[in-house]
């Protein structure tokens, strides 16, 4: 621990703190149940005490380079415990997307995205009257059809999509190359981080570290369902261009084509994510942390990119084009706007999340057991 | 004329265990007159026997040899006034714990009937003083446990005498807007409604207020104190019953913090300045005036450090607490940080810690303030916190949370300083005069802190157990002190809250108005509460020694300028221990007396030498030692037959010319087991088991003078649940008997 | 005090409040019945091993009591009874008495021939059921008054043993409950607490794991007096243990258990005024290591050893404490249960009864609120004040 610190509390930190979630904050009385029952704490830092205090202070610095905040899956194991009704998840929760509108670039982006709860008509609002303007200007708002790529040309998608996905991959790495040195900071590293990244993947792949959370074991498959459903669609979408470009498949691609097998199930999966989460979140028994506009914003966009993508390929289905072409557009303008938003909403905790599971393993001393015994 | 019998109970299996039929002829040769055996004394039949030989006059005095006195106490319950009675544990002390049919046991249990008909033919009846008493109660200090006192005992029918030393009533509490909740809702600070108490006591028609008033004098005896107060209009004087002491507890010295700032700059200022500020409604920092951005309150400052106060004040968490709420009233702006140890809110004081938290967003942590450095702006440095350890806090305002200390005066500190200066003058010779007036010189703090006046030999005000709390069983019995009919009450007595302190004026009240009854029914108080003796003073022998006088735990006995004890019997608990304490054997009680034991003694049979059957004397205290033995008994351990067993009082109240007439009869060794001595003492009357042993330690060195191995005598702490190691120490000390031997004096 | 009035105060229970205040009621010359449920007096300071802070033994102050009960004519006794029925009047109470039948009277002397003969075994009630005793059996050793009790529904048919035993008539198989009426001029309610259910700390192992234990229980392993004369055995296998983990504040504080602080047990260290003395001895003492922190889960490890799990708040690291017993400090419930009593208590949002003395009801001890034995004893002498001051009349 730092020597001779000058403490200098925030009262404008914990205030953001209380607003995004962990109003009750200032109940924590540091009996330190929640990190004795938190199955992710390890020994040497052991979280979310240590994270409380620091919001109750509001050492924002302290918590910005602190990486045990993004190691907690916030299953709530904490706040089930808590005998002050303090919820350590909820506070932990907060301190994570303050910290990812204060490593957003641009930043206003960041502040944007992170008062979704007043801005989302503005986030979901704006690309939707972008392609609006660009298919009315381009006339294909008259001429709804069902093959969906007269009504939207492919130019249409690359023109928009490559520069929304550069720009947020762009931000995002800006954003994370700040947290990774804020991290080192925090805690000297060793070792080389494509060696950790593996195991670290390996983990998330299998949500092992989720797996241990104890009072929530549905988020943890709900959030398995949702992520493998990012991975198919991401490799359906990825199969689509050497297949329409290389081996000219005609469009719209057959039902039975494995192609559009694992884009449905991918689909599905994000369907069947996405409505577990939500329903998680309206469970009010205090097993799970109490969701602000912040959380919701970003599952409501997954939701409704999940339900427009669903009900265009249904209407297609069905044969109605007026109907169909609408969708398509409000489908255009969600995706357009979960991508965009990406480096800002909850989307971010993919990135820093790993981030910060590689420096916790880089900076951990060699040969440390889990826990110490007495 | 005495009229001695002897009730044996032959159930229980004392008729198995010894051949009782020699017994009638034991009791008539201890000069009994009336013999009766019953095989169950206790059952009705039996008890009749007893009634009827009282009924008849043939007995005034008797021996029952049955169970242990604390067996079946209720039925044989007889008034003191009207026969004199004993009781020879035959059950516990020998049926239960020793072979039956054996030569052994017939011995004990036969010495055993000896004894106690020695014993209780020594008896006399008691006679209950009859005096006139007082029923006011006298409370010194108005602060909540002192005016709460005052209410309780005008309520209960008492008129009050209310002194107080300022200008106001309400002590502490006057000065404070808010004060800790003590009914729900606990989450904020309750309104202070001192002011409402103030008005009721003095209103109330029973009750009589002297304020800018002090006790000057406290003359005789509880039931008929003579009180004179010296106050504003001059100086009168007034019979009272009994006393309660609430003169509450001052703020400790915060003069010797200066490591945390305090008098290096006035930005650093005590929880009670601090109240000041918040009583005018503006808390500034008292140097630049502004209003201060950062507050940081310093818990423990001065308290639970073996430097300062070694104890917790019980309030000062609590305190923060109200401020921190209060402060967030008035400046909602200015950030507090509190610095604490441990927080100490026990009870429902929970929610009060919890509600301030949530409502005041306050920040606390724990830690150790090192220092507070003045450097402009304030720096308090904390260790060992939860934030770190060792971090620096700015602050514009540190406030400590001081503990509390009792406005109480060491009554036998001040008497021996007066002792050394007497001394000093007029000591006998120049090696005398020189010790005393270095200790006089060493005790001079003490002088003028008197604050009761009490006219008491061993000093003016009550004696103190540690950090100027009075001496008491502050678990058991905790208003009871070392002074009878004067009861402690409040801060004074233990560190506490507001709400304790109310608690506390009302128990202590009711402590005044019951020694008032127990005075005027001629009984004892608290802990021979009924107790209808009185001792009894053979003056013509007294050699003016004083050893009774200082050593009376309960400052009964004053001194005439010869230094002549005066007994004041109002003011006695009937511990005994003035009995054990006199050389010339003077000083005797009608149901225990020197000659009644020793008398004991001197009619147990020792076996000559070649016998090789050692005979030792236990002296057990009869409040934790007898009933512990009682309970070994009930679980039917054997122990040593050749011990032969004498309950007494206290430990204090054995004489030692008991264990002299012991070792010149051949007894071979004595054995003292008593309650615990030391600062966790759990002697009943305080100081007993503590004189004891410094009596044992000087019977020792008399014994190695006159070649007599001091082995032989051997006193013995043992608590009340400790009778399972009984039969261990009887066991070693016989081992060490027979290590040193038969008794030279044996068949001399 | 005039003795201006002749109905006696009752006393509701006869743990160390309850005893308390009914013998400095009778000391002042009043009239005082004292009702108890079980067969002796001494509630649950008698099942502690010793008191904080001076480590003395709760029989020790007890002793004291129970002669100042027999040096007094004016306190009646009245225990293996409970108050049925109560009517408040404008000047008086008045309450029936239900006591629960004799089978053993006052004529027994506590000779114990009639446990030799017994052949029922009973779990022993007094001793948290750690042990087997005869079905007839002293209550405790040191109970008051002193006379064996008899688990009557434990009885065989027709079996008469211990009446045949008893040379003293002091055993009645066919006694009966015995109703009382009287009038009372006030009530002090002590009828004390009962310590929080160990089972609802399953995250502890509480009801889980057999060498889990309360804290009540070790105060009887640990007394002289106690099911194994005090030996600490663990429950599992008789066993001294090597090492004990305390833990400290089990289900108290807690928005989920208990939100007060019982003021006894004690997690942060709150050995408040005088007992401060006792956290300097506790920490000075070789072997033992207090760790400042909660403990959140406890279980067990394949070789039986129970470990806890708990964040050292001082280090800030999480510790993996093994332990071979572990006692749970579970705080205090009021007991202030219906069937203790036949009228309604007025109580805080705690459960605690406060008074009323629009009723002329005073309550004392834990029943008021959670606290220590000398509070209790303090408490209960004022509430002792405050039930001859409704009392009292000109």
């Amino acid at each position: 621990m730092a020597t001779d610190t000058n403490i200098a509390p925030s009262r404008e930190f914990r205030d953001e703190v209380m607003r995004r979630g962990g109003a009750d904050v200032a109940r924590c009385y540091q009996c330190a149940t929640c990190s004795s029952v938190c199955e992710l704490a390890t020994e040497a830092n052991p979280f979310p005490r240590r994270q409380v205090l620091a919001a109750q202070w509001g050492l924002e610095e302290r918590l910005a380079k602190d990486a045990s905040v993004w190691l907690c899956h916030q299953c709530n194991d904490c706040t089930a415990r808590c005998p002050r009704d303090a919820k350590p998840g909820d506070v932990i929760q907060a301190i994570r997307g303050i910290a990812i509108e204060k490593l957003a670039f641009p930043s206003f982006m960041g502040t944007l995205v992170a008062r979704a709860d007043r801005t989302w008509p503005l986030l979901l609002g704006v690309p939707l009257l972008f392609w609006v303007v660009l298919l009315g200007a381009s006339g294909s708002l008259t001429t709804a059809s069902l093959v969906y790529h007269n009504f939207v040309p492919h130019k249409f998608i690359y023109m928009v999509f490559f520069p929304v996905t550069g720009f947020a991959t762009v931000a995002i790495l800006i954003g994370a190359w700040r947290f990774w040195n804020l991290l080192g900071k925090g805690a000297a590293r060793s070792g080389s981080f494509l060696a950790h990244l593996v195991p670290v993947l390996a983990d998330i792949v299998t949500h092992r570290r989720f797996a241990s959370c104890g009072q929530t074991v549905s988020r943890r498959w709900a959030h398995f369902i949702l992520v493998a459903g990012f991975v198919l669609a991401a490799i359906a979408s990825g199969l689509i261009i050497p297949a329409m470009y290389v081996f000219h498949v005609e469009l719209p691609i057959a039902f039975w084509n494995p192609m559009k097998l694992l884009g449905n199930l991918a689909a599905a999966c994000l369907a069947v994510g996405t409505v577990w989460l939500i329903m998680n979140r309206m469970d009010h028994t205090g097993r799970t942390g109490k969701a602000t506009g912040y959380d919701w914003f970003f599952l409501v966009v997954i939701a409704v990119v999940v339900a427009t993508g669903a009900l265009v390929e249904v209407e297609r289905l069905a044969a109605s084009p007026r109907a169909g072409c609408l969708l398509y557009i409000l489908h255009l303008a969600s995706v357009t706007c979960l991508f965009g938003t990406f480096p800002y909403s909850k989307f971010a905790h993919m990135v820093y999340r790993t981030l910060a599971m590689v420096h916790e393993r880089m900076a951990a001393p060699a040969g440390s057991s889990n826990q110490s015994v007495l | 004329m005495e009229r001695l019998g002897l009730f044996l109970c032959t159930g229980c299996e004392i008729g198995k265990a010894v051949d009782t039929g020699g017994f009638e002829k034991l009791a008539k040769k201890a000069g009994a007159t009336v013999y009766a055996a019953h095989p169950c004394l206790c059952s009705p039949e039996g008890l009749a026997t007893i009634e009827k030989a009282i009924a008849d006059g043939t007995v005034d005095r008797f021996l029952i040899a049955a169970c242990s006195p604390n067996a079946k106490p209720l039925e044989f319950r007889y008034h003191p006034t009207k026969v004199a009675v004993e009781r020879a544990s035959l059950r516990e002390q020998v049926a239960w714990t020793h072979k039956h049919g054996d030569e052994d046991t017939q011995l004990l249990a036969e010495d055993l009937l000896r004894m106690g008909l020695a014993r209780v033919s020594k008896l006399h009846l008691s006679k209950p003083p009859s005096e006139a008493i007082d029923r006011t109660v006298l409370v010194v200090g108005g602060g909540a446990a002192g005016l709460n006192a005052a209410k309780a005992a005008a309520d209960m029918g008492h008129p009050v005498v209310l002194v107080e030393a300022g200008e106001r009533l309400g002590g502490h509490l006057a000065t404070v807007k808010t004060v800790t909740p003590e009914c729900p809702p606990y989450e904020t600070p309750h309104a202070n409604r001192i002011a409402d108490l103030i008005g009721s006591v003095e209103r109330n028609p029973r009750i009589r207020v002297l304020k800018q008033a002090m006790t000057k004098a406290i003359d005789g005896q509880p039931g008929q104190f003579s009180v004179t107060v010296a106050g504003a209009a001059g100086e009168e004087t007034f019979k009272a019953g009994a006393i309660v002491q609430a003169t509450g507890a001052k703020p400790y010295e915060a003069a010797k913090l200066a490591h945390l700032g305090y008098g290096v700059s006035p930005d650093v200022v005590t929880s009670g300045e601090l109240e000041v500020m918040l009583s005018e409604r503006k808390v500034l920092c008292p140097r630049t005036k502004a209003t201060p951005r950062r507050i940081v309150f310093v818990q423990c400052a001065g308290s639970r450090d073996k430097d300062h106060l070694p104890y917790c004040s019980a309030d000062c968490c609590a305190t923060t607490l109200r401020q921190l709420a209060a402060i967030h009233e008035l400046h909602p702006d200015s950030e507090c940080v509190v610095v604490y140890r441990d927080m100490r809110t026990p009870g429902q004081l929970e929610h009060f810690y919890k509600g301030v938290q949530e409502r005041t967003g306050s920040l606390f942590t724990r830690g150790v303030v090192k220092q507070v450095q003045v450097d402009g702006r304030l720096e308090v440095r904390v260790t060992e916190s939860l934030l770190g350890d060792d971090l620096t806090l700015e602050a514009d305002l540190v406030v400590l949370g001081v503990g509390m200390v009792p406005h109480s005066a060491d009554g036998e500190k001040i008497r021996q300083h007066l002792d050394a200066k007497v001394r000093s003058e007029k000591g006998d010779s120049e090696v005398q005069r020189k010790q005393a007036a270095q200790l006089a010189e060493e005790l001079k703090g003490y002088e003028g802190t008197e604050i009761l006046h009490l006219g008491y030999r061993q000093g003016p005000d009550l004696p103190v157990l540690s950090n100027g709390y009075p001496d008491s069983h502050y678990i058991c019995f905790p208003y009871e002190t070392r002074r009878t009919g004067i009861y402690a009450a409040g801060c004074l007595r233990a560190p506490m809250d507001a709400a304790q302190a109310v608690e506390d004026g009302w128990g202590a009240a009711l402590k005044a108005v019951q020694c008032i009854a127990a005075l005027t029914r001629g009984e004892a108080v608290h802990p021979r509460a009924g107790d209808v003796s009185i001792a009894d003073f053979f003056m013509q022998r007294c050699t003016q020694c004083k050893r009774c006088t200082e050593e009376c735990p309960f400052g009964t006995l004053n001194e005439d300028e010869k230094g002549t004890p005066q007994y004041n019997p109002l003011r006695c608990r009937r511990c005994g221990i003035c009995l054990g304490s006199c050389p010339e054997r003077i000083i005797s009680f009608p149901e225990y007396s020197v000659d009644a034991v020793a008398s004991m003694v001197k009619v147990i049979e020792v076996p000559e030498e070649d016998e090789e059957k050692p005979r030792m004397l236990a002296f057990l205290c009869e409040n934790d030692a007898l009933p512990a033995l009682d309970e070994l008994a009930s679980r039917r351990v054997e122990w040593n037959p050749w011990i032969r067993i004498i309950p007494v009082r206290c430990l204090g109240a054995v004489n030692i010319v008991w264990i002299a007439d012991s070792l010149s009869r051949g007894i071979d060794g004595v054995l003292l087991l008593g309650c615990k001595r030391g600062d966790d003492y759990q002697c009943h009357y305080m100081r007993g088991s503590e004189l004891a042993n410094t009596r044992m330690t000087n019977v020792k060195e008399t014994l190695d003078r006159l070649k007599l191995e001091s082995d032989r005598v051997r006193i013995v702490e043992l608590g009340r649940d400790e009778f399972g190691r009984i039969p261990e120490i009887f066991q070693e000390f016989a081992g060490t008997i027979e290590r040193v031997g038969p008794n030279p004096y044996k068949g001399l | 005090m005039t003795e201006s009035t002749r109905q006696p105060i009752l006393v509701v229970g006869a743990g160390i409040a309850g005893v308390s205040a009914a013998l400095e009621v009778a000391e002042t010359g009043h009239e005082v019945l004292l009702v108890e449920r079980d067969p002796s007096i001494g509630g649950r300071v008698l099942r502690s091993f010793q008191y904080f802070p001076k480590f003395c033994p709760p029989s020790c102050g007890m002793e004291i009591n129970i002669r100042r009960f027999v040096r007094n004519p004016r306190v009646r006794v009245m225990t293996n009874a409970r108050v049925v029925g109560a009517t408040c009047r404008a000047q008086s109470w008045s309450v029936t008495i239900s006591k629960a039948p004799a089978y053993v009277n006052d004529r027994c002397t506590a000779c114990g021939e009639c446990s030799k003969v017994c052949p029922t075994k009973v779990a022993d009630g007094f001793n948290l059921k750690l042990v087997e005793v005869p079905a007839i059996r002293p209550y405790h050793l040191h109970a008051w008054p002193r006379r064996y009790v008899l688990d009557r529904k434990a009885c065989s048919t027709n079996c008469k043993a211990c009446v045949d035993a008893c040379t003293y008539s002091a055993i009645d198989l066919a006694a009966t409950e015995q109703q009382e009426t009287l009038e009372v001029s006030a009530v002090i309610v002590a009828t004390g607490w009962d310590p929080y259910p160990i089972e609802r700390l399953s995250d502890l192992g509480g009801g889980v794991f057999p060498d889990v234990i309360a804290n009540v229980m070790l105060e009887r392993l640990a007394s002289p007096s106690g099911p194994t004369g005090g030996k600490i055995l663990r429950p599992s296998d008789r066993t001294p243990p090597k090492k004990v983990a305390f833990v400290q504040c089990a289900g108290s504080r807690d928005v989920n258990h208990l939100a007060y602080c019982s003021g006894v047990c004690c997690l942060d260290r709150r050995t408040p005024g005088r007992n401060e003395k006792l956290l300097t001895q506790a920490s000075e003492v070789d072997g033992v290591k207090l760790v400042k922190g909660k403990v959140g889960r406890i279980e067990r490890d394949d070789a039986g050893t129970l470990v806890l799990r708990v964040e050292d708040v001082e280090s800030g690291r999480l510790l993996k404490a093994s332990a071979d017993l572990v006692v749970l400090a579970t705080g205090m419930m009021p007991g202030v249960r219906t069937d203790w009593l036949p009228f309604a208590l007025k109580k805080d949002d705690d459960g605690f009864a406060v008074d009323d003395p629009e009723q002329r009801v005073f309550v004392a001890g834990v029943t008021r609120r959670p606290e220590d034995v000398a509070a209790s004893v303090r408490d209960a002498t004022g509430a002792a004040a405050r039930a001859l001051a409704a009392a009292f009349k000109e």
